[in-house]
């Protein structure tokens, strides 16, 4: 296509193809006059006659200057370059605008990249949408499968083309080669068929197969992720055969996997993948360790009912025999309640997702929402600006503009300010994402890509747009639908203000803020009611924190803890300290089953309770007032044994009793009397230790080493005046000395940790909270707006009303009469919209009702606030005329 | 949009070929000569509005039908010369079909009026 080429030619030298037609046109006239000289006439008679046969020139040359280039493209940089001007007048129109846009495309932005990752992104593996995974729940169940149970199920080739598992991703130390300085990386542990059946290849050496996972302990390989490979290793493919320290195990190199691959998780990043054989985790082999998460590929021609009821024939079967002869009863119901259930896999396995899932769903619909509200908010300010140009408008009609080419040109305008607005919602939404970000608790991974993803760049481009146009046309039309002889004959066009739809507008903006701000108020006092339950004990500022052993420490932990407290504990500045398994709201648990004497509770069958152990002080230094006494230093030896019970377990075994002290319980379960007696020496108040909303339970608190030797080291808890970081140089002082390899973990005030667990909650309330201001910041803009405009609108009548003996207060009272009224309309639109709103959150509140009358009361009251605020300044405008100066102007 | 209407008896559209028809048969022509060879073929009988050459040029240039160099004229002055390019060969015999045939028929309707 030799035009293309010539019109772009064109397009960049518009001079240069001017001063050539000039020439052309010039050379043609000169050729005509001497023409007609050689005809006889004379100089002017020739010039004449040339100029007359050529036709008219600077029309010829329009005409030809109209082919050139992209007619199209010409005319929308004309219009760009009109819109640039016209913003750059009103510079106060423009940044209203382009920020309120700004904010809610990059609010849409940034909870988008979240809901992507989390809920859209297919995994980059092949045919991704045949993938479910499989989570055991009822009873106990919380997701994993045993590894006895994961070989039941991929054993099912009738069911499945494959089932993958994989322990999760772990961040652990890692060396890249022995001796070299240490390092974390993030180590998934996948079955032996991982990567063949997900359909990932390998970039050098070679991937897992069924071989490399057979005998526990027996695969020390390792494959790379492609980003480590590049990274770490040059991309060097010397790696191949090289041994690693992943996590204390040295392992062979076998290969690299293809690039864009992380793994199954999608907020998570494998680093390095093992054969799960090589876990450390004990009892591999056990049905009782649930530890693997099961990814299968569905055979496409099985139906999801009967993959449903095979599943649970398959369950059932392995939990009767496992189960199936229990003595305890209780133990047996629970343990065969457990389910296997399916559900999508082609996201991926998110840990994130299962927590934080209907919260996003929430957030999604309120940026929404702010997006709505920004483009009424525009659409108003366009209309507003529409009506200021009447007068030009007009003009330019009647000048023989068309309707088409002002309405283009309207459009125009609103499509700089989106596009303004999405550069500007862009960065924003960075900022907004470190901000969520910020919230998410160090376990829950990393959900947001570091490079923009496509997907949320085309997702950002197509609100904006789509704003633009939905909201810009109007306006534009509205606008533009001027009878000239009528526009131009008067100032006041009353038609085109269109102030009846500016105040319809505005009573919408309203409605969308009060459901934000009844949202942002039902998410602050649900965090409230939360942050105010009672968790049995007052030091939220003990620090906690625990020893990370070398794999291969052999000595046990009990010896450096000892020694680590006591130095602790000779500190000035530090009160107490102590150490409990399970810690305070890090996970964990402990339990066992019970006989109390004498309790109805515990005579047919044993009870099952949750069990804490601790050492002594550990009452004291969290907080919790104690009945009775505490466990000492000689307790775990002692010939009685002892035990503190909660206030739950009086309650529950021991109802109406005023010396529990006097009681026992007995853990040798096998008759209703009990066995050997665990004498009960305190009773403490119910102490939440796993969640906010933890339900109180019997719990059992045993001093150390006198049940069970623990598997684990416990959380040491610090009661300091000192500050956290004073005593973690203590601490990183003091390691060394207790043996080589030993780590600080899990650091942190148990304030942090609560923090943490309610992430959600903390995250809801805080861009509920920022979003609700966002709207009133909206609202209020859109009242003044329409106030003001009413008032210039209402100058003369104010004035009269003045001049017949209104007073001044008269006149404020109905600027703001009729401000309250638009409020009110709103109100009346936004409450049953908000009520609705707060129904479909519900199940995200925490301990206040749907219809909370202090959320709805303070929202209510906010905006009637707001409005009044806004509608001040015009009200003190309106109030200072002057009479006759207004009414001459009339 | 301005309009491109001429004051001309030349029939929209038939100009295109004119201009292609007098390249193809006398090659190339800076604007000038191609307006007088264009009047005289006509005999002088075509009332040509001359400036309307030069938008008509253009638009046979981004077709590809022409192209235009620059170039020294007879009495050795600089001027942009037109020829006309192979496929606009083939577009005036398109064209010469399509105005033969239309011809053709108007001709059957005149003599029609004629007969009645």
């Amino acid at each position: 296509m030799p035009g293309v080429w010539m019109r772009i030619k064109e397009l960049i030298r518009p001079a240069r193809l001017d001063g050539e037609l000039d020439e052309e046109v010039g050379l043609h006239l000169q050729m005509m006059e001497e023409e007609f000289r050689r005809r006889g006439m004379s100089d002017a008679e020739a010039m004449a006659a040339a100029r007359r046969e050529f036709g008219g020139v600077a029309h010829a040359k329009e005409a030809y200057r109209d082919q050139r280039g992209f007619p199209w493209l010409e005319s929308f940089a004309k219009d760009v370059r009109y819109a640039l001007r016209g913003l750059r007048r009103s510079p106060g129109f423009t940044a209203a605008a382009v920020i309120s846009l700004a904010l809610g495309i990059g609010a849409n932005t940034a909870i988008f990249s979240l809901f992507h990752t989390l809920m859209l992104r297919m995994l980059p593996v092949a045919h991704a949408e045949q993938l479910v995974s499989i989570h055991r729940t009822g009873g106990w169940g919380t997701g994993t499968v045993s590894l006895p149970l994961y070989r039941e199920i991929a054993g099912r080739a009738d069911l499945f083309n494959g089932v993958i598992a994989t322990n999760g991703v772990n961040k652990v130390r890692f060396t890249s080669q022995p001796g070299d300085r240490e390092e974390f990386t993030q180590r998934e542990y996948v079955s032996g068929n991982y990567f063949q059946v997900l359909g990932i290849q390998p970039v050098i050496g070679r991937l897992f197969t069924g071989e490399d996972n057979r005998v526990p302990g027996g695969h020390p390989l390792a494959v790379l992720s492609y980003d480590l490979w590049r990274n770490h290793f040059a991309a060097d493919s010397a790696v191949l055969g090289r041994t690693v320290v992943v996590d204390e195990q040295p392992l062979t190199v076998i290969g690299v996997a293809a690039p864009g691959f992380h793994g199954v998780a999608p907020e998570r990043h494998t680093e390095v993948w093992v054969p799960f054989m090589m876990s450390h985790f004990g009892q591999l082999m056990s049905p009782n360790m649930w530890w693997l998460m099961p990814l299968a590929r569905v055979r496409p021609e099985v139906p999801r009912p009967r993959l449903r009821a095979a599943l649970d024939v398959l369950m059932q079967q392995q939990l009767k025999t496992i189960y199936g002869e229990h003595y305890d009863a209780a133990f047996r119901r629970k343990a065969l309640a457990q389910r296997l259930e399916i559900r999508a896999g082609s996201v991926g396995l998110s840990m994130l997702r299962e927590h934080f899932g209907k919260p996003l769903g929430v957030l999604l619909g309120l940026v929404a929402l702010v997006l709505l509200a920004a483009c009424v908010n525009l659409a108003n300010l366009l209309l507003a600006r529409g009506a200021a140009r009447q007068k030009e408008i007009a003009m330019r009609l009647s000048l023989g503009a068309t309707r088409a080419r002002l309405v283009r040109q309207a459009l125009t305008e609103t499509l700089l300010i989106a596009a303004a607005g999405s550069a500007m919602g862009i960065g924003l939404a960075t900022w907004g994402v470190r901000t969520i970000s910020g919230f998410l608790p160090e376990e829950a991974g990393n959900p947001f890509s570091s490079a923009p993803d496509l997907a949320v760049l085309a997702f950002t481009v197509a609100i904006s747009l789509g704003s633009a146009l939905l909201f810009g046309l109007g306006p534009a039309l509205g606008s533009t639908a001027v009878n000239p002889a009528v526009g131009l004959r008067s100032g006041s066009v009353d038609r085109a203000g269109r102030p009846a739809l500016r105040r319809v507008l505005v009573v919408v903006q309203v409605a969308f803020s009060v459901v934000l701000v009844a949202l942002a108020f039902l998410f602050g006092h649900s965090l409230l009611a939360l942050r105010s339950v009672d968790l049995g004990f007052r030091n939220q500022s003990v620090i906690a924190f625990n020893l990370d052993f070398p794999r291969l420490w052999k000595a046990g932990f009990h010896q450096p803890q000892d020694q680590l407290m006591k130095t602790l504990a000779a500190t000035p500045g530090i009160y107490s300290v102590s150490c409990a398994f399970p810690g305070m709201f890090g996970g964990g648990s402990s339990d066992g089953t019970i006989r109390v004497p004498g309790s109805e509770r515990t005579a047919t069958e044993p009870v099952d309770v949750d069990i804490t152990h601790v050492a002594p002080r550990y009452f004291e230094t969290i907080g919790a007032a104690l009945q009775g006494r505490d466990f000492e230093r000689n307790d775990t030896e002692g010939v009685v044994k002892v035990a503190v019970v909660n206030e739950a377990f009086v309650r529950e075994f021991l109802p109406g009793e005023s010396h529990p002290e006097a009681r026992w319980l007995s853990f040798d379960d096998s008759k209703p009397e009990g066995g050997e007696r665990t004498s009960i020496v305190g009773v403490v108040r119910d102490i939440r230790q796993d969640g906010i909303q933890e339900k109180i339970a019997p719990r059992v608190y045993l001093p150390f080493g006198q049940k069970d030797e623990l598997t684990f080291p416990p959380d040491i808890l610090v009661r300091t005046a000192l500050p956290p970081a004073a005593v973690q140089a203590i601490v990183r002082r003091e390691l060394p000395r207790l043996g080589s390899g030993i780590a600080v973990a899990d650091w942190g005030t148990i304030r942090q940790r609560i923090d943490d667990s309610i992430f959600e909650t903390r995250l809801l309330a805080a861009l509920g909270g920022f979003f609700g201001v966002l709207a009133l910041l909206l609202a209020a803009v859109g009242l003044y707006g329409v106030m003001s405009y009413g008032m210039a609108k209402r100058q003369g009548e104010i004035g009269i009303r003045m001049a017949l003996g209104a007073r001044r207060t008269d006149v404020v009272g109905m600027v703001l009469g009729d401000a309250l009224l638009l409020v009110s309309a709103g109100l009346i639109l936004g409450f049953p919209l908000a009520w609705a709103a707060a129904r479909a959150v519900h199940s995200l509140l925490f301990g206040i009702a749907a219809v909370d009358p202090l959320a709805f009361g303070g929202t209510g009251g906010v905006l009637i606030a707001v409005a009044l605020a806004a509608a001040f300044l015009p009200a003190r405008r309106a109030a200072s005329i002057d009479p006759m100066r207004a009414l001459r102007h009339e | 949009m301005s309009t491109r209407e001429t004051k001309t008896d030349i029939l929209q559209g038939t100009l295109d070929l004119m201009v292609l028809r007098t390249l193809a048969t006398m090659g190339p022509q800076h604007g000038f000569g191609l307006a007088q060879r264009i009047q005289q073929i006509s005999g002088g009988m075509l009332d040509l509005n001359q400036g309307t050459l030069y938008p008509a040029l253009l638009r046979l240039e981004h077709r590809g039908w022409i192209r235009s160099r620059w170039g020294v004229s007879g009495n050795n002055r600089r001027a942009k010369f037109y020829e006309i390019t192979a496929a606009g060969r083939r577009q005036v015999e398109k064209e010469s079909e399509d105005w033969a045939r239309t011809v053709a028929i108007m001709d059957r309707f005149v003599r029609l009026t004629e007969t009645e």
